[in-house]
């Protein structure tokens, strides 16, 4: 246990005395937070909207009012009266037609169609449009009590995100990039921190005396899974400065959680670390692998339900999957233990899982022929 | 420095296993794929012994450390250190690499802190012994520095430092003293010898034949085998032979005349520096055939001295019976040099600061073409930095250069193409062959795709790497890649070279191949630049500059320098050099006593008058002085005096 900790305090001071490392491991995670944080919308933006307003009626005029006041449509001028010409030329990517019966239909209590037409080019945004303008609508028509609430329990939760106009994306989007940075620079620090010794020659002192390979890897645990608590306190704070982000309900979930991801996170570094020859290996190995898969097959930006057969399977051992789960519960929901209680277990086994094969590895302590 | 351990209360493990050999190895074999690198090996060493183990570049040396440190497995044989396997043994062991295995970027006392948590040091014995070695080794002010930022001496005594911490029974050393100046390394052998004294038993590998004769026995390895394992004087004995030590006026072309004569007493010649040394069955005859021999070509004779072979005799010579003296091929020269004795190199009042650092400090240097120019110093006394900014890699803070002509953009492309420079840090790519390597910096250089085949193979066959050009570059011997890298370095015929430690590491026979080709380029018109710690290789060298501390503080030839050096020499021969060492510091200056293998060189202003009173003093400590004669400097002892004498001031 004193190596352990003799380990851990060497690593630490070895670690603070390059600046070029304490850089990477404090100023990129932030790099990584504003510039996912700002950058990466689900939800689209100031999508320019032509109106063929054919009602022209005060609740029609409302109708649209509501509709360029979530922010999610510009007004785009309708030209010659076409609704089609605006979009060809590329001035609008969408015209909303308001049927002449539309607020005798409303009034009537009567189902009420408008007509979307999208620029289909970008199949993306189209979907994102027709979502918009759906959510809209029902909006207006609740909030306006034009139709009386029906209970929608289950599905208002997950579908208020897309359909809540005055909505803020962060909310989704912050969590997921927990997951990112947590996973990516911790373990790139510790596999650089292990493959620098064999670089080094550093490790033939190891080598020769009797610390086993557990007692060397579990020091450098330590000490990057205090420097990734560090760095989750400094996204944390920024997070919440920035994006208004608070924790939601118990902090416990959240604090373990970390914490156990973080040491999931160290030991696929330390993994990588001891399968690696060079640093250039032990960052592209850790940066790759971690950024792919905290990325893609966490369910941060494609919903894991979406993802097809194989990837999916994959899905399920990925660490950051179960901790957006964690995240997204801390700082938006707020339901606690009930929800996310298997989250940590799921990734205590998969990091244990790759502390155990990097201990097997080395467990020589030895030259390799 | 009588006691090693500040404590004298601690119970070591090895008074009880004093029965016991310290280490056992029986047939011990490895090999790597094809390669058997160890082809059984069996010695025996008692505690408390100093073994030295020696031998050329690839005999299998790092590799039996290896073993013995428990970091690697031997395929087959037996092993055993302290009487159990070597991986059980290790907390008693203190290895110690060529590569410092320091962390750069902790302190002094933090890397002596994490060693001794690594080997269990309680805190109460850590906080005693670290202060007590950090001052035997002078490291005592720098507690607080980066491992990093000391020089290679300096480290290497930290690293020894950090392997003594847990006061181990066996300490392991593979030439742990490659590149290390003479003054440091004698600093590095004196505490060596001291814990030798402890009843640490010390197994040490040496590219220094003079540290080895330090030993109290010597295993001479070649080819993974022991050719020859004994004591000095059973080495020497062996040979059967004595030597002559011969100084005329041209050794070079008294060496030509005495090869040349075919006479059958001179079983080996030699060239140490500005001497010949000359084996011969009888000295006496020996004698007598040299001086006919030299008289009938008219070559003057300085002096001859006979003595006993040095161990450095005892290894060429064995090694050439071996046929193990790499070739000797001159090479394919392309391009007419540059006209002999025009200025290549001038630099005046050359500074450079790092930071609040001063690296070097006002030098002057003149080098013509054709003239080989030394750069001496101890560790850190700034030669690579001169190097670095004479060559373009670094520009200086003040002071004014001129390089072929180039007073401007030393870097530029076609001033490259005309030197050509060999790091001290190996330039060549691990993770390509030999054969791409070469191939790389022909193309680099711009050699002419034509010549390219007969340049590489110039290379190859000079190195005796034939038909093994398509090895990994990683997996050759330090002193192998050494030669490669000068090889890769000349083969655009540059009319500048810049050698740094050209021979760090590599073996005596390797090393007088490497100066007969750098005197060949030199010959051609080549102006070069070289730096090196084996000051018997300085007496090559046209001119030369001693550097302490970022200045040069003397310049000359080799007998201007040799011939400026204050007071007589004196080589003594004692029953405990050691101990006579240690107690002649305390009373002389220290830069007047130094070890030389197994005798002593003293500095005597008056040694008519002064040699009696030496051996009062020493009898009085039961030392009794065999033989004492004034003898020439070497720069060897030219070198200690400068530095040491510089470093007081």
């Amino acid at each position: 246990m004193r190596r352990i900790f003799a380990q851990f305090l060497k690593e630490l001071s070895q670690f603070q005395r390059d600046r070029l490392t304490v850089a990477l491991a404090f100023l990129l995670p932030l790099a990584v937070l504003l510039i996912y944080g700002y950058a990466i919308r689900l939800e689209a933006k100031n999508i320019p909207l032509s109106i063929q307003d054919f009602d022209n009626s005060q609740l029609s005029r409302g109708y649209v009012e509501r509709i360029f006041a979530s922010q999610q449509f510009v007004p785009a001028p309708l030209l010659d009266n076409d609704p089609t010409l605006a979009i060809d030329r590329g001035i609008a990517k969408a015209t909303l037609v308001i049927p002449p019966d539309f607020s005798r239909t409303i009034k009537d209590k009567d189902s009420v169609e408008v007509q979307v037409l999208v620029d289909g080019t970008d199949v993306n945004n189209a979907r994102v449009i027709q979502n918009g303008i759906r959510a809209t609508t029902q909006f207006f028509l609740r909030s306006d009590n034009l139709i009386p609430d029906r209970p929608r329990p289950q599905v208002v939760a997950e579908v208020r995100l897309w359909f809540n106009p005055g909505r803020e994306e962060a909310f989704y989007i912050v969590p997921g990039i927990f997951g990112v940075i947590l996973w990516v620079f911790p373990s790139m620090l510790a596999a650089i921190a292990t493959v620098r010794e064999k670089e080094q020659g550093t490790i033939v002192q190891i080598y020769a005396s009797d610390l086993s390979a557990a007692e060397w890897l579990l020091g450098k645990e330590l000490a990057y899974i205090a420097i990734g608590i560090g760095e989750a306190l400094i996204t944390l704070v920024v997070a919440a400065l920035l994006f208004g982000i608070r924790i939601q309900g118990d902090p416990t979930p959240l604090l373990v959680g970390t914490i156990v991801f973080l040491a999931a996170a160290v030991a696929f570094g330390l993994f990588v670390g001891v399968r690696t020859g060079n640093q250039t290996g032990a960052v592209q190995g850790t940066a790759i692998a971690g950024f792919l898969t905290a990325l893609l097959l966490s369910g941060f930006i494609y919903r894991i339900d979406n993802i097809p057969f194989p990837l999916s399977a994959l899905s399920n051992v990925i660490p950051a999957r179960y901790y957006i789960l964690i995240t997204r519960d801390a700082l938006v929901r707020g339901t606690g233990w009930a929800g996310v209680g298997f989250a940590p277990l799921a990734i205590a086994l998969i990091g244990g899982f790759f502390f155990f094969a990097a201990t097997r590895i080395l467990h020589r302590m030895q030259f390799s022929d | 420095m009588s006691a090693f351990s500040p404590e004298q209360t601690v119970v070591s493990p090895r008074t009880s296993a004093e029965s016991v050999p310290a280490i056992t190895l029986q047939n011990l074999r490895k090999s790597y794929g094809n390669l058997e690198a160890v082809k059984g090996l069996s010695v025996v060493v008692q505690p408390g012994e100093i073994f030295g183990l020696i031998g050329p570049d690839g005999a299998g040396k790092t590799t039996t450390f290896q073993i013995l440190a428990g970091v690697m497995e031997a395929t087959a044989g037996e092993v055993s250190v302290l009487g159990k396997p070597p991986r059980e043994a290790r907390l008693n062991l203190g290895y110690l690499t060529q590569k410092f295995s320091l962390y750069t970027d902790l302190s002094v006392m933090e890397n002596l802190r994490y060693s001794a948590g690594l080997r269990r040091v309680p805190d109460a014995q850590f906080a005693k012994r670290a202060p007590y070695l950090l001052q035997q080794v002078g490291l005592e002010p720098f507690g607080d520095r980066r491992a990093g930022q000391l020089s290679g001496g300096m480290k290497q005594k930290l690293a020894l430092c950090c392997a003594l911490i847990a006061n181990p029974s066996v300490l392991l050393l593979d030439e742990p003293t490659t590149g290390v100046d003479p003054v440091s390394r004698r600093e590095f052998w004196d505490l060596l010898t001291a814990v030798a004294a402890e009843g640490v038993t010390v197994v040490a590998a040496t590219p220094y034949l003079d540290e080895a004769e330090r030993c109290q026995r010597i295993a001479l390895i070649y080819g993974g085998e022991i050719q020859q394992l004994g004591s000095l004087a059973n080495l020497r004995d062996s040979l059967g032979l004595q030597r002559l030590e011969v100084r005329a006026g041209d050794v070079a072309t008294a060496e030509q005349a005495l090869q040349a004569s075919g006479a059958p007493e001179f079983v080996d010649i030699q060239t140490f520096g500005d001497r010949l040394d000359i084996l011969v069955p009888d000295a006496a005859q020996g004698e007598q055939r040299v001086r006919d021999t030299l008289a009938q070509h008219q070559i003057p004779i300085n002096s001859v001295r006979q003595d006993a072979p040095t161990l450095e005799n005892v290894f060429v010579n064995r090694l050439r019976q071996q046929g193990s003296d790499p070739p000797y091929i001159s090479f394919p020269m392309k391009h007419a040099g540059k006209p002999k004795g025009d200025i290549a190199i001038t630099t005046q009042g050359l500074e450079k600061v790092f930071g609040t650092f001063q690296a070097v400090k006002g030098v002057d240097l003149t080098i013509r073409y054709g003239e080989i120019y030394g750069l001496l110093g101890a560790n850190g006394a700034g030669k690579t930095t001169v190097i670095k900014m004479l060559c373009g890699l670094l520009p200086p803070t003040s002071g004014h250069i001129e390089l072929a002509g180039e007073t401007a953009n030393l870097s530029r492309a076609d001033v490259r193409s005309r030197i050509g420079y060999m790091s001290q840090k190996f330039t060549l790519y691990d993770d390509l062959t030999i054969l791409q390597n070469l191939t790389f910096y022909c193309g680099v250089y711009g050699v002419p795709q034509r010549l390219q085949p007969e340049k590489i193979n110039w290379v190859l066959e000079t190195c005796g790497l034939q038909g093994r050009e398509h090895t990994l570059t990683a997996s050759l011997p330090g002193g192998w890649k050494q030669r490669v890298a000068f090889g890769a370095s000349v083969m655009h015929e540059p009319d500048i070279l810049f050698l740094d430690e050209p021979t760090s590491g590599v073996d005596p026979l390797a090393r007088r191949q490497f100066w007969r080709l750098i005197r060949d380029f030199a010959h051609r018109g080549t102006a070069i630049l070289v730096t090196t710690h084996y000051l018997e290789e300085a007496e090559n060298c046209h001119n030369m500059g001693f550097m302490v501390a970022g200045e040069v503080v003397a310049q000359g030839s080799p007998s201007d320098i040799k011939g400026n050096q204050p007071g007589q020499l004196v080589e003594m021969q004692t029953t405990q050099n050691q101990a006579a060492s240690d107690l002649l510091k305390h009373r002389l200056e220290p830069w007047r006593v130094s070890i030389f293998g197994d005798r002593l060189h003293i500095v005597l202003d008056n040694p008519d008058q002064e040699l009696p009173t030496l051996r009062q003093w020493l009898q009085a400590e039961d030392i009794t002085i065999h033989a004492a004669e004034p003898i020439p400097f070497s720069l060897e002892d030219a070198f200690i005096g400068i530095v040491q004498r510089a470093n007081v001031d």
